[in-house]
């Protein structure tokens, strides 16, 4: 029940997010912030599961291009997922473990999305400094702040 | 044959729950253009608009001060412009009147502020606060003081969703206005835009403006799409490769217009009957 408020959360604040937090055209992934966290606490399993069905419904209600946020949280989820350590959950999931686990999760997932977003149309190194390295540097900025918020409360960093 | 593969499932399932879904993802994206996704996607940005209409009146409020200042400015260089124009008009229609030139009809606008954008994907879509009880229909071109902003693609009673030049999947008829040459303009690479088709024997310069085409079935031609920033030839082809600055400056949008355009009837029955004949 928690996990999916704060999946709605996600979705509403990401689309906030794209009208007044976008530097240019790039826009932050909050949703696969949303899936990593979800995944180092519940697993690879759960977090692809989770991902694909809260990308679905980013996909209707933000992106409006229905599978392509589902796409980056399933790769997010099974990136993410080698770094659960079951008995050190909260340790990973709130230390700056998860700004860098975010972080190659958006590279990966960002790279594999390049043709979709290019559309037969666009240089690909182009969407790859833009979509990848752009969309992975603010996320990951952010998920930054929120492990110093979080974290430094309970005194994890 | 069925231990095996329950064990070979019971192993690897991450891969396979891994495969299935991106194969789900993938099967998603393919049918984007299916009628029946439209219309969910449409249901999906008119769910959002009212969330974007909410924070927009709120921000709004904060903002009312610097607007005021800034619609001041303007409303003085327009009364300015209004001035100038006035002098045109008077001109014009005597010129046209001299020519017996049949007078070209006036399409009605509707203003709308833009209260929200949609930015990943490739897609980039901005939501107004005007929608069919303003007459507001799926097509209608949409215009900013600078320029074409692009159409209209989904509307519900108090809003609608524009489909910006910037976008992936637009694509607009364009002509350069020195060289007289059409082409198609699309989204190009690093905010810019592209037109495409214009071949290499026209000569095109930085500068050169570019507007819609009278080829245009969706917009009214004349409209100011953007600026050439850069035209090369490509090598191996009868086309040239065309960078173009848009007109509009898309992230400092705030107010449009959207134009009752309906191209000339005649036109679009005679190509039916075309069609027909064929």
């Amino acid at each position: 029940m928690g996990y999916a408020t704060l999946g709605i959360l996600t979705i509403v604040v990401q689309k906030l997010m794209d009208d007044f937090a976008s530097i240019g055209t790039i826009s932050p992934q909050l949703l696969v912030l949303f899936t990593v966290f979800l995944t180092l606490r519940e697993g690879q399993m759960v977090g692809m599961e989770a991902g694909f069905v809260a990308g679905f419904f980013d996909d209707l209600l933000v992106t409006h291009f229905l599978g392509f946020t589902s796409f980056v949280a399933v790769i997010a989820a099974f990136v993410a997922g080698f770094f659960y350590k079951e008995g050190e959950v909260e340790i990973v999931a709130r230390n700056l473990n998860y700004a860098w686990i975010s972080a190659i999760a958006l590279i990966v997932s960002g790279i594999l999305v390049i043709p979709i977003v290019a559309a037969g149309e666009l240089n690909y190194f182009y969407v790859f400094l833009k979509f990848t390295v752009g969309t992975t540097i603010y996320t990951s900025l952010l998920a930054m702040i929120v492990v110093f918020v979080i974290g430094r409360r309970r005194r994890y960093v | 044959m069925f231990k095996w593969l329950s064990e070979f499932f019971l192993f690897s399932r991450n891969y396979v729950v891994f495969a299935i879904l991106l194969a789900l993802s993938l099967f998603l994206i393919s049918i984007n253009d299916n009628p029946q996704v439209r219309g969910l996607q449409v249901v999906g940005l008119i769910t959002t608009s009212y969330l974007e209409s909410g924070v927009n009146a709120v921000v709004g409020y904060f903002e009312l001060s610097s607007a005021n200042k800034r619609l001041e400015e303007q409303n003085g260089r327009l009364i300015d412009l209004l001035a100038r124009s006035r002098r045109s008009l008077n001109e014009n229609r005597q010129l046209r009147s001299l020519l017996k030139l049949k007078q070209q009809g006036e399409n009605r606008l509707t203003a709308a502020d833009v209260i929200g954008r949609t930015l990943e994907g490739g897609r980039y879509l901005i939501t107004l606060d005007a929608g069919s009880r303003l007459g507001v229909k799926v097509g209608d071109p949409v215009i900013s003081g600078s320029g074409l902003v692009g159409n209209v693609m989904a509307t519900s009673d108090n809003f609608s969703v524009v489909r910006t030049l910037l976008d992936n999947d637009s694509r607009i008829s364009a002509r350069l206005e020195n060289a007289s040459a059409d082409g198609i303009v699309t989204a190009g690479e690093y905010g810019l835009l592209a037109m495409k088709n214009v071949p290499r024997r026209f000569e095109v310069k930085p500068g050169d403006v570019i507007e819609t085409s009278t080829l245009s079935t969706v917009v009214p031609p004349g409209i100011i799409i953007g600026l050439v920033r850069e035209a090369t030839d490509v090598s191996g082809t009868i086309f040239k490769r065309i960078f173009v600055q848009p007109a509009v400056n898309y992230s400092s949008l705030s107010e449009v217009f959207v134009m009752d355009y309906r191209p000339p009837s005649e036109v679009s029955m005679l190509l039916s009957k075309a069609m027909k004949a064929r």
